[in-house]
């Protein structure tokens, strides 16, 4: 049984930015897999305003070198999404991987990084391909970087009158990409841990490398020293292995030591050297 | 004509119609909602309990306590000794103590929740290991059981080698899909009637007398559709609430379980730390086994006893061993109380023994299945409680049916693995009475009426009980109506467990059935004469009934040695498993299993191909991810099953080396189906990474954790 | 409360709800539709799935409110009668229910699956059942169920 609320279904956008501002102790509706968890253990809210109906929220759309996703959009609908796959196929198979299938048809891209699981699949890749966020009021639109827009484990810097209405990544063509979680059974299971990573290298020297890990550190993160390491570098086992050094470094400089990385960094380290070093099944 | 055969179950048209009326289901006008008060302390007493809260909620009726109980406030399966509602002294996180009810389950929940209760925290006990501390009914040991043949230190004096380990395992869940719940209400004569999701119905009606003090005739459990069991359904659970809601308010009253409620109040398969020792010779006979069980079964008994027992029984796994020592002990503790479950310690006890002898094989240099046919068990061997194998004893040929697959076995890629897992098991209750009676009718306008209080909770015995009767009486499925799970039209068939029914209940109904065809052959029936005209000619008679009885014989197991025959027969099986074991990751995927099953009979082979998958994944879900740690672990989201992503492609092989005493052989495989598996999936692990796994689950970062370690050691 | 206004199994449906009301408590106790079962609350067991425009979706965590206008299929849509869909008859036929708790739930995923794939692979069956659990069969019948129904499916549409 939840508590009670009053209902409000949004027709568009700016009714449901409206309805946000004028009334006091609202919550938005997305698909529900958060809100309504939260609200069966106690959390309460005068009303809820569903998104759902708004159409114009969801979507996926490619401009010039970015896709645009909107906040709407649903998990299952981004990993089927053709464009999605082709360009940013990290992101289509984390988004694969949230929940089971009919969590995947339920949750949204949007709701998802609102609430800001440490958890969460999709953030990785989307650190991947440099993502911004649009935020919008009845004060206007702002935009923020996914990693600064994560503040926290199940914090953001959403406003209390903002809407994620869509979040835009860099589309990257001929990257070899991926995503890999651990988890405690094949399918339906929260992350444990998260690789994201898409890379150029073309003659055997690297040009550009994108590595996102989840789930050791507060918030997912790029090590960005180890990435500006491979650079320009050869893809070599020593210069793997010193990078894949640097990234665990960072994790423990960042999160200390943990109980839990006595099997998360081995694992990190061995998703990473076989990634970076281009074995046949990474 | 129906032995053998692949009816189609005859409870699944109402299932894929989703007209099925299961417990969860049942409702009736006026009905009430009684939701029960639990103790959040695992050891306390009950300073002041104060319900003013719960009766200032708009549709809460009454607050009921011990003190509202007429009869006894104890009940249990096998002691008499855990307390419906707790009156002094609470002793587990989750122990009853009141139930409020309401006129709706929003109104008698928020009652619950409003109920302040102070509790006088005592120190509570949670290590097994620290004995002597707990104070329960029963003391801090529950049981110890021994079991003693031959010379054990002979054995290992002989032997060439000796492996010794400790396994430990941990408290699983059920999980079945529909939680605990019952419909009561006061029939027109006043008795009182309880419909509940259940695997037995007269042990029920037993409680639920002694909780009244009144009569069993005035009190008719019925079983309503039961989406699963696996042994948690065995004890009482809103029964005797219901019962005592109805007796109290004179109202219908119905009750259902949430998630949290049924993880945090069911009993849990018993935590269990096992010592194993085996000794064997180079030529791979083994000559030694020693073994001390030692396990948590929580504040009451529940079944215990029957899981202490089993363990020692069961413990050298199917092999003929001349020297035996085992000590199967288990302490109370403030912890979940364990009970039943799918296999009653016997899985535990597969993945020690199995797991021990790879390792002997290991260092012999002999094959793992071949030490397998060598050790054993057969017609004509003797059992660790020596108990001689008369008949029914196709272990070798389960090993033999595996065998091609097992030869031809080729590692696919880094990682890959192959392991055996096997198993014996005894059938029916250990060394006690456990019969059943099933009555055959010939009824109204001739037709044929089976009257069986075996409870079908998803395991098929319905099905199998009529393809037994048909079989017997040699009509068609129309001719004949099932009447299951009522107390008012039914004897007692003793509870589906222990992989009992189709051996048990099998024979009643066969025997029974046996009665019936005498009667209808003298009549000319299997001349040409119709039911019908039978029927009227006999009825002013009497009711033409049958009384199938059938009790195994087992005569039980000496005190000091455990030497005896605990049961009249035995299911064999053998599991082979193929793993992928990522190295990067600790990931191990259950690629193949071949399983082969010896079952006397297959009555209905296409329902043990279901069971044995049923009893795969459980078997998965055992090895790779179920643990239900106490404070933490709460619903699905903390509590993982397999699903069908975790699931192999599985190979069904059915062994029937009949039994003499069964319904035209067949003995059981419920539980057998679960056994094995495990322990196979275990040794896949061994051979896929060469890291020895002596905890359970092994999921994917503890695998991590142990391939590091071996990584490190090199 | 709120008018919602739904079909439910080809049946227009006006249903007065509370706002806070979820979709599987308005079918199992205003509508009766009990073949839609309550197994956790928290969607982690697909025994609540209900179709919605034909999507699966779990109903303990959907509002009543959120499916004004659109299709709502639970189990009832599947039978016409009394003739049972090819799904139906191929559960039964391959011993794909046991207890039958979770077979509504499978039952409606695979529909939704053969609706938009014909020619489901083994893996494909796999994924798209993952999100309901079963606790009896092990899942290997309940694939060779959808697998073998496929060849003979049908929509139930009229």
């Amino acid at each position: 049984m939840l508590p009670q609320f009053s209902y409000l279904a949004a027709r568009s956008t700016q009714e449901a930015l409206s309805s946000l501002a004028s009334l006091t102790g609202a919550a938005l509706l997305a698909g529900g897999t958060d809100l309504l968890m939260r609200m069966r253990k106690g959390e309460t809210h005068r009303y809820v305003i569903d998104l759902g109906g708004v159409a114009e929220l969801a979507g996926v759309t490619e401009e010039g070198g970015t896709l645009r996703l909107g906040g709407g959009t649903t998990h299952g609908r981004i990993a089927s999404d053709p464009i999605v796959r082709r360009t940013c196929g990290s992101l289509a198979s984390a988004c694969s991987l949230v929940g089971s299938p009919q969590i995947r048809n339920m949750g949204t891209l949007g709701g998802n990084l609102v609430n800001a699981s440490p958890a969460a699949d999709s953030i990785a890749p989307l650190l991947v391909h440099n993502a911004v966020v649009t935020l919008e009021s009845m004060d206007g639109e702002r935009v923020e970087q996914l990693e600064r827009f994560i503040a926290g484990p199940y914090r953001t810097t959403i406003g209390s009158r903002e809407i994620l209405t869509s979040v835009k990544v860099e589309a990257l063509g001929g990257y070899h990409e991926g995503y890999r979680r651990i988890a405690r059974r094949a399918g339906w299971a929260i992350s444990r841990l998260s690789v994201a990573w898409a890379l150029a290298a073309g003659e055997g020297i690297f040009t550009d490398v994108r590595i996102a890990v989840g789930s050791c550190t507060p918030v997912p993160f790029r090590p960005r020293s180890a990435e500006a390491f491979l650079e320009g570098k050869g893809r070599e086992r020593p210069v793997v292995e010193e990078a894949v050094r640097m990234v665990l470094d960072e994790i423990r400089r960042i999160s200390g030591m943990r109980p839990s990385f006595a099997y998360k960094l081995p694992v990190v380290r061995d998703l990473l050297l076989s990634v970076l070093g281009g074995d046949a099944c990474s | 004509m129906f032995i053998g055969k692949d009816l189609d179950r005859v409870d699944a048209l109402a299932k894929v119609l989703g007209t099925a009326g299961f417990a969860h289901d049942l409702r009736m006008e006026g009905m009430l909602f009684a939701a029960v008060v639990r103790s959040t302390k695992p050891h306390a007493l009950l300073a002041g309990i104060d319900v003013s809260g719960a009766y200032a909620v708009p549709g809460v009726l009454r607050v009921v306590s011990y003190r509202d109980i007429p009869g006894e406030n104890t009940y249990g399966a096998m002691r008499k000794d855990q307390p419906f509602l707790a009156s002094k002294r609470v002793r587990h996180v989750g122990e009853p103590i009141l139930i409020v009810i309401g006129e709706n389950e929003a109104a008698a929940r928020k009652g619950a929740a409003r109920v302040r209760i102070d509790y006088g925290e005592i120190d509570a006990v949670l290590d097994p290991a620290a004995p002597g501390k707990g104070q329960t009914l029963i003391g801090n040991i529950l049981a110890c059981k021994k079991l003693r043949k031959g010379d054990v230190e002979k054995g290992f004096a002989e032997s060439d080698v000796v492996v010794a380990h400790t396994y430990r395992t941990t408290w699983i869940d059920h999980a079945f899909l529909e939680t605990e719940a019952g419909i009561g209400y006061a029939d027109e004569d006043g008795r009182i009637v309880i419909r509940s999701s259940t695997q037995n119905i007269h042990y029920k009606r037993a409680e639920i007398s002694r909780l009244l003090a009144m009569p069993e005739e005035r009190i008719r459990v019925i079983q309503a559709t039961t989406g699963g069991g696996f042994g948690g359904k065995l004890d009482v659970t809103v029964e005797g609430f219901l019962a005592l809601a109805v007796y109290l308010l004179k109202r219908p009253v119905f009750m259902r379980y949430t998630r949290e409620e049924s993880f945090l109040s069911n009993t849990k398969r018993h935590p269990l730390s096992i010592e194993y020792k085996t000794g064997a010779r180079a030529d791979g006979v083994l000559t030694a086994v020693k073994v001390n069980i030692t396990g948590d079964t929580g504040p009451y008994a529940s079944y215990g006893d029957a899981v202490c027992l089993r363990a020692a029984v069961h413990a050298t796994g199917p092999y003929d061993v001349a020297n035996v020592w085992a000590d199967s002990t288990l302490f109370t503790t403030n912890g979940p109380v364990s009970g039943a479950m799918r296999g009653f310690g016997v899985p535990q006890l597969a993945f020690a023994h199995e797991s021990q002898l790879d390792e002997v094989a290991a260092l012999l240099g002999i094959d793992p299945l071949d030490i397998r046919i060598k050790n054993g068990l057969r017609r004509g061997s003797i059992t660790a409680t020596g108990q001689v194998l008369s008949a029914s004893a196709g272990f070798v040929e389960t090993l033999k049916r595996v065998e091609p697959y097992w030869r031809a076995r080729k590692k696919q890629k880094k990682g890959s693995g192959f392991g055996l897992g096997c198993m014996y098991y005894g059938i029916g209750n250990t060394g006690m009475a456990n019969p059943a009676h099933a009555l055959v009718e010939l009824g109204e306008g001739g037709r044929v009426i089976l009257h069986t209080g075996a409870c079908e909770i998803g395991q098929g015995s319905d099905t199998v009980l009529l393809q037994i009767l048909l079989e017997t009486l040699g009509m068609a499925r129309s001719d004949v109506l099932l009447d299951r799970g009522d107390t008012d039209t039914s004897k007692d068939a003793g509870s589906s467990s222990a992989s009992r029914q189709t051996y048990v209940s099998g024979k009643a109904v066969q025997e029974a059935a046996l009665g019936l065809r005498a009667l209808l052959d003298k009549a000319g029936y299997y001349k040409g004469r119709t039911l019908g005209d039978i029927y009227c000619a006999m009825k002013d008679g009497g009711r033409l009934l049958f009384d199938g009885f059938f009790d195994p014989p087992a005569p039980g197991l000496d005190e000091a040695t455990g030497q005896g025959v605990p049961y009249a027969t035995y299911a064999f099986a053998t599991h082979m498993t193929e793993v992928e074991v990522e190295e990067s990751t600790g990931a191990c995927r259950v690629k193949h299993v071949y399983a082969a099953h010896d079952v006397g009979k297959g009555i209905n082979p296409k329902g043990i191909k279901g069971q044995i998958c049923g009893g795969v994944a459980m078997g998965i879900g055992l090895a790779l991810m179920e643990e239900f740690i106490p404070g933490k672990t709460a619903s699905f989201d903390t509590y993982y099953i397999p699903t069908s992503m975790d699931m192999p492609r599985v190979d069904v092989f059915l062994v029937e080396d009949e039994e003499p005493t069964g319904p035209f052989g067949a003995k059981g495989v419920g539980e057998p189906a679960l056994i094995p598996q495990a322990a196979s999936v275990v040794n896949a692990i061994r051979d896929a990474t060469g890291v020895a796994v002596y905890e359970l689950p092994c999921h994917v970062e503890r695998l991590k954790g142990l391939m590091e370690k071996k990584r490190m050691a090199r | 409360m709120k008018r919602v206004g739904f079909t439910l199994n080809r049946k227009a449906i006006a249903c007065d709800v509370e706002e806070n009301e979820l979709l599987l408590h308005t079918l199992r106790e205003r509508l009766s539709v009990t073949s839609v079962k309550e197994g956790c609350s928290i969607g982690e067991c697909g025994t609540c799935t209900v179709l919605i425009d034909d999507e699966p979706r779990y109903a303990c965590l959907t509002l009543t409110a959120k499916v004004e206008g659109r299709e709502v299929k639970t189990v009832e849509y599947l039978a016409h009668g009394d003739l049972l869909h090819p799904l139906q008859e191929s559960f039964i036929s391959h011993g794909a229910v046991q207890c039958g708790f979770c077979t509504p739930g499978m039952l409606l995923v695979a529909y939704s699956l053969l609706l938009k794939n014909r020619e489901p692979t083994d893996e494909q069956i796999r994924e798209a059942m993952s999100g309901n659990l079963c606790r009896c069969t092990g899942y290997v019948q309940v694939i060779e169920a959808i697998k073998d129904a496929a060849p003979v499916f049908v929509s139930s549409g009229s």
